[in-house]
């Protein structure tokens, strides 16, 4: 078994040595802003997604920052009620919207499933930059409602509150995640197509990256979920606009039912953002322990549970909002479930490593950070989808340190390892070796600091959303506040030094990893069509780290800094090698 | 540092519904921690026995074990179905109040709870004062309960969503414009509790706080008979819900129509609390609070056989939550041959006075 | 890939035709699913609310105009005909015929707008509409018949709303209809490639299907009303 990538015309084309600059790629075709601005080139526009998200990441970020200098101390004297309360509704409606969702599939989608995939584009190119616009409307529509004073109402929009009592700018802020939905259906359709219809020869579905398994299931979950929210904002629009509507309470409407629309979308949501950051830590564990990944089948199927029962439980987040009892027990039942998938994914990934030859680069120490916070995350979900324990815990500051350590401690952290992985095809250039692992470790702690006093906190019942408290809990709100501070330089480092590094970094070469998924294959950075020789025929699958790399005949470098001998890799652990009687292929 | 005296390691217990969520709660805590720190020892085990200056470099193709995911996806499957199994008896007991409860009836306001006892005895318990009346800012006070008795909490918004949650109680409800929720407690400890909204609403979402007090039976008792108002609290008493009611009925004009005369155009409503009330095109109905309510609410709903559907119904502009309740009390407490006629010639029923509580703030004793 | 299997149509990305066809039709199926989904929500909130007030919402549906409704209907049925012909006629390459059957989808569409635009124009006259605005007249009529008015608004935002989005769709199939009028006049929908057609009618299709639960769920739900009551 063999990992081939040849070319039609013959073996004659094996192992093209890089040359030392890079010929014409993607970014020095043209250089005209324009040219950026009205490409179709899949990897141009997973650049400008890159950009756009990583303002948004800022601008969320700092609201964050209001959102903890004012909760130092009890009285929340920094600044206003109202200012609070804006400042925590445009950290969710920026993060979530503007960062977290297009975060993965929008960057590292569309820059790396065609290559990963073996094709030049994804299926419909103008559709693809059509989405970014749509995604910069629906953001200057959101930067405007929160620049002109702001909008009060949570994330979350729940009427009668959004549609009647707040006075703030709701219209253009719900306008914003209304368009910028779009955005993620147009991405969403525009990767199922390609994945089902333009696969190179020989990339069959058992082959697939795990990362693109990750993103066909946010797909799926984008192109069904985001229309139910899409119509419960127009609804909440209506309301507003007209003064009545169908959540409107005093002509017999009822507002829960906007909860249900809502948590249609957004519990599966939350799978969008966390699936893609799945998808990554599979690609880098396995590079960075030389290893075959452990369960392909069970981590590829897991995705696509996890965004198939992901639909059936967004009721779990109103086990106190009068739902039935019967109902309450169902969606307690299905929530249990989802944590199944979730469970199997760890267990697969710590036993990828076992046996490993492991490095530590900051795509690993952020993939790890990833898996050491996703546990906590997961765990402390059961306690939320256990009736018993959700009629305390939720609503309180327990359920904001659980999102947070999925989300930021999970999809951040999946985010921050793909940037770091992906960073040197991207832009062709490496980044500080030292400062990056560095950052990663700052980031890991600094999260701990944050949110591992907020459960205590939510478990004492100190409820969200609240600028001002009671006196016992200022000590863990300072801890917390001490811990933000801490994550955030850990958050701006690798600005300043991924920015450094595209004007002074060492130049890379086609696979510092010794990678081997297909997106290596292509020139750092890759050449306007992505590969020079089509079309490819893969044989075999993703993973083949136990075969060695160069024993392939591909004749790839090392990755920097490591010790071992390409030598010792062939021979005694090779297919016919004493591994054998361990090999077992999964499903 | 005295804010770590404040916070203990298991937050205050003062109702049995608490004793059963800690139970469950560090169940959950101790099996999960335990798997959690498993994987954790075996990350970390591998992490540095693997690591590259330890290898050759070269490893084993190792694609799974099909023995092993079956049991990492069935055992940890079974473990979540027992936080399952005892979630779902803990939830049970939290949302079916016993037969017996003492009932309270809570309106949620931006940004104040309105707390109504059976006896009409009010109290605001907490809220934000620039946001009220005089009279309002004179009612605040303390939710009063009894101890080792079981009350139950019915609760309704004027406006947006908020919820009510008793941490020490373990407790939580969404209290939502146009439909009624309901909690239970059974108080287990004297002293005071804080009360928080839980439910985003607005503004002053973070001063819509109270405490409740939990008192002795015997107290709470005398507080409920004699409309005295607590020690340290000032609960302003005007006259019992019933009677309230009393006035609305004949306000409304309920009395035109159910007038308990032969030429009556609706049904007596005479001890109908808690009666079979037997429906057009078959069923039947117990008639307790929420028919009554549904009833007034949507009257053509559930309509009584051998009757007409003639009744208007009353939504929130004419009947605000609050006079709802009233109604309803006074509906309960009607018994045979209570029914005033327009000249108010009957005596007012058993527990509503037909003289009303002037004073505002009566000062011990009647 | 060899430069023979170029053709002028064959979008520089895809390997041949048939990949690129196939990837047009998918993505159009995928984006139905969306569009079913998005009305699936508006559906779903109806279902809720006509199983709790089935009486108001007879009543208010009874005040709807069924005659506007059934031309409307026709008008639709026959457009999903005459879309369909027009695959047909670009699949045999009748140029003349592919035009002349979208000239006439696009005329049945703006029609149904119409017809639409002056049911509306009724609606306001007779205050048929949710709000401060709404008939004090079938206020009063729902309310001697023990109905609950509010609730009669309640199912006329759902009228407005589904109609409204309803009919954005319709403007924006017209849209694509006279896109691929012009197409097809410039001759650039030859019979090997006439995908555009074909996605462009499965939406079209969509839409009529839409309708076609929109009109018994609004307008005939009232229709025994009288009956009765």
């Amino acid at each position: 078994m063999s990992i081939a990538v040849t070319s039609h015309s013959g073996p004659a084309a094996a192992p093209p040595p890089e040359p030392p600059t890079p010929p014409v790629n993607y970014l020095n075709v043209s250089h005209t802003i324009w040219s950026w601005l009205f490409t179709v080139d899949h990897k141009r526009i997973g650049i400008l997604y890159l950009v756009s998200i990583s303002i948004f990441f800022v601008a969320g970020g700092a609201a964050a920052g209001i959102v903890r200098l004012n909760l130092l101390q009890p009285d929340g004297a920094i600044v206003s009620e109202d200012a609070y309360n804006r400042a925590f509704t445009a950290h969710g409606v920026l993060m979530l919207f503007f960062f977290l969702i297009p975060a993965v599939p929008a960057v590292f989608g569309n820059f790396f499933i065609p290559m990963m995939i073996g094709t030049k584009d994804l299926a419909f190119p103008k559709l693809n930059i059509a989405s970014w616009y749509v995604f910069m409307i629906g953001a200057v529509c959101a930067v405007w409602a929160v620049l002109a004073g702001g909008i009060d109402t949570g994330w979350t929009l729940y009427p009668p509150y959004s549609t009647r009592a707040s006075q703030s700018n709701v219209i253009p802020g719900v306008m914003g995640a209304f368009i910028s939905g779009f955005s993620s259906i147009m991405t969403g359709l525009n990767i199922m197509v390609t994945v089902h219809k333009m696969r190179a020869p020989g990339m069959t579905w058992g082959r697939l990256p795990l990362f693109v398994w990750a993103l066909y299931a946010t797909s799926l979950i984008q192109l069904l979920a985001t229309p139910v929210v899409a119509i419960s904002l127009v609804l909440i629009m209506v309301e507003r606009v007209a003064g009545i509507g169908i959540f409107d309470p005093t002509i017999g409407g009822d507002p829960v039912l906007f909860q249900h629309l809502f948590w249609f979308y957004s519990h599966p949501a939350v799978y969008i953002m966390i699936l893609p950051g799945m998808g990554v830590i599979s690609e880098v564990l396995t590079c960075f322990s030389r290893k075959n990944i452990f369960g392909y089948h069970a981590i590829a199927w897991s995705s696509v549970g996890i965004a198939v029962v992901g639909f059936l439980l967004w009721a779990h987040h109103m086990f106190v909002a009068g739902i039935s009892f019967y109902a309450a027990l169902l969606f307690s039942l299905l929530s249990m479930l989802v944590a199944v998938p979730s469970a199997i994914k760890v267990f697969n990934w710590v036993a990828t490593l076992y046996r490993g030859s492991i490095t530590y680069q900051a795509p690993m120490l952020f993939s790890l950070g990833f898996v050491v916070l996703f546990i906590v995350g997961g765990l402390t979900g059961l306690f939320l989808a256990t009736l018993g324990t959700d009629i305390h815990l939720h609503d309180t500051y327990f359920v904001v340190a659980h999102f947070h350590f999925v989300m930021v401690g999970g999809m951040v952290m999946g985010y921050f390892a793909a940037l770091h992985f992906w960073w040197p095809k991207m832009t062709g250039r490496m980044y500080s070796d030292w400062w990056s692992r560095m950052a990663a470790a700052i980031i890991i702690f600094g999260f701990f600091i944050t949110f591992i006093p907020q459960f205590v906190m939510g478990y004492h019942g100190m409820p969200r959303r609240y600028p001002n408290y009671p006196a016992e809990f200022q000590f863990l709100n300072v801890m917390s506040t001490a811990g933000a501070s801490i994550l955030g330089i850990g958050y701006l480092m690798p600005a300043v030094y991924l920015t450094l590094s595209l004007f002074f970094g060492k130049r890379a070469t086609a696979n510092p990893w010794s990678a081997t998924g297909l997106e290596w294959q292509c020139p750092s950075p890759p050449v306007v069509h992505n590969f020079e020789h089509m079309p490819l025929v893969v044989v075999c699958g993703p993973y083949e780290y136990a075969l060695g790399v160069d024993q392939l005949g591909r004749g790839l470098p090392e990755p920097p800094g490591s010790q071992d001998d390409p030598a010792h890799r062939d021979g005694v652990t090779g297919p016919a090698g004493p591994m054998h009687k361990e090999t077992e292929v999964v499903g | 540092m005295t804010t770590m005296n404040m916070l203990p390691l298991i937050p205050e217990m003062a109702s049995d519904g608490a004793r059963h969520f800690e139970a469950l709660f560090w169940y959950i805590t101790l099996t999960s921690s335990a798997v959690g720190i498993g994987v954790y020892i075996a990350l970390l085990y591998f992490c540095v026995r693997y690591r590259r200056g330890q290898t050759t470099g070269s490893t084993p193709r190792i694609l799974g074990s099909v023995r092993l995911e079956l049991t990492w996806t069935l055992v940890p499957m079974f473990v979540f179905l027992t936080y399952y199994a005892w979630g779902a008896m803990v939830y049970n007991k939290a949302v079916h109040p016993p037969e017996d409860a003492t009932e309270i009836f809570v309106i949620g306001k931006q940004w104040m709870w309105k707390a109504q006892y059976p006896n009409g005895q009010r109290v605001i318990i907490g809220g934000n004062p620039r946001n009220m009346s005089e009279s309002e800012r004179q009612s605040i006070g303390k939710l009063v309960l009894p101890m080792n008795r079981p009350v139950k909490l019915t609760f309704i918004s004027e406006d947006v969503i908020h919820d009510f949650g008793v941490p020490a109680f373990r407790s939580k409800i969404d209290v939502i414009p146009g439909r009624y929720s309901q909690v239970w407690y059974q108080p287990t400890k004297l002293g005071e509790y804080h009360v928080y909204c839980d439910q985003y609403c607005g503004t002053w979402h973070s001063l819509m706080v109270g405490k409740i007090k939990v008192v002795e039976g015997k107290e709470f008792d005398e507080f409920l008979s004699g409309y005295a108002p607590l020690q340290g609290t000032q609960n302003a008493v005007d006259g019992s819900l019933a009677h309230e009611g009393r006035q609305l009925f004949l306000k409304l004009q309920c009395i035109n129509c159910h007038s308990a005369t032969p030429t009556g155009k609706a049904p007596v409503l005479e001890g109908l609390y808690g009666s079979r009330v037997p429906l057009k095109g078959g069923g039947a109905e117990i008639a307790d609070d929420a028919y009554i309510i549904e009833s007034i609410r949507r009257p053509r709903l559930k309509v009584v056989d051998g009757w007409e559907a003639i009744m208007p119904a009353y939504d929130e502009t004419q009947v605000s939550a609050e006079e709802l309740n009233a109604v309803v009390a006074y509906i309960r407490s009607l018994r045979k041959g209570t029914t005033p006629d327009r000249t108010e010639r009957f005596p007012a029923p058993n527990g509503a006075p037909t003289e009303r509580q002037q004073s505002p703030q009566p000062s011990g004793g009647k | 890939m060899s430069a023979s299997t170029h053709s002028p149509v064959l979008k520089h990305h895809f390997e041949d035709l048939g990949q690129q066809h196939a990837c047009e039709r998918l993505g159009m199926w995928m984006f139905l699913a969306t569009e079913i989904l998005f009305f699936g929500g508006l559906f779903g909130a109806y279902t809720v609310y006509r199983l709790w007030y089935p009486h108001e919402f007879e009543f208010a549906s009874s005040h709807l105009n069924r005659v506007f409704a059934t031309v409307n209907t026709m008008f639709l049925i026959t457009s999903s005909l005459t879309m369909t012909l027009a695959i047909r006629s670009a699949k045999l390459g009748d140029k003349g015929a592919l035009v002349r059957n979208l000239l006439i989808t696009a005329a049945l569409a703006t029609a149904f707008m119409v017809v639409k635009g002056f049911e509306y124009a009724e609606d306001f006259h007779e205050h048929l509409v949710p709000g401060p605005g709404f008939s004090a007249d079938i206020g009063k009529e729902a309310s001697d018949k023990g109905l609950d008015p509010g609730k009669v608004q309640l199912f006329l935002c759902f009228y407005y709303v589904m109609t409204g989005i309803h009919g954005i769709h319709i403007i924006i199939g017209i849209g694509c209809i006279l896109w691929l009028v012009w197409e097809a006049w410039r001759g650039a929908i030859p019979p090997e490639n006439y995908s555009t057609v074909e996605v462009v009618s499965l939406y079209w299709h969509l839409v009529d299907a839409i309708w076609l639960f929109l009109m018994p769920l609004l307008y005939l739900a009232g229709a025994g009303y009288g009956a009765h009551h």
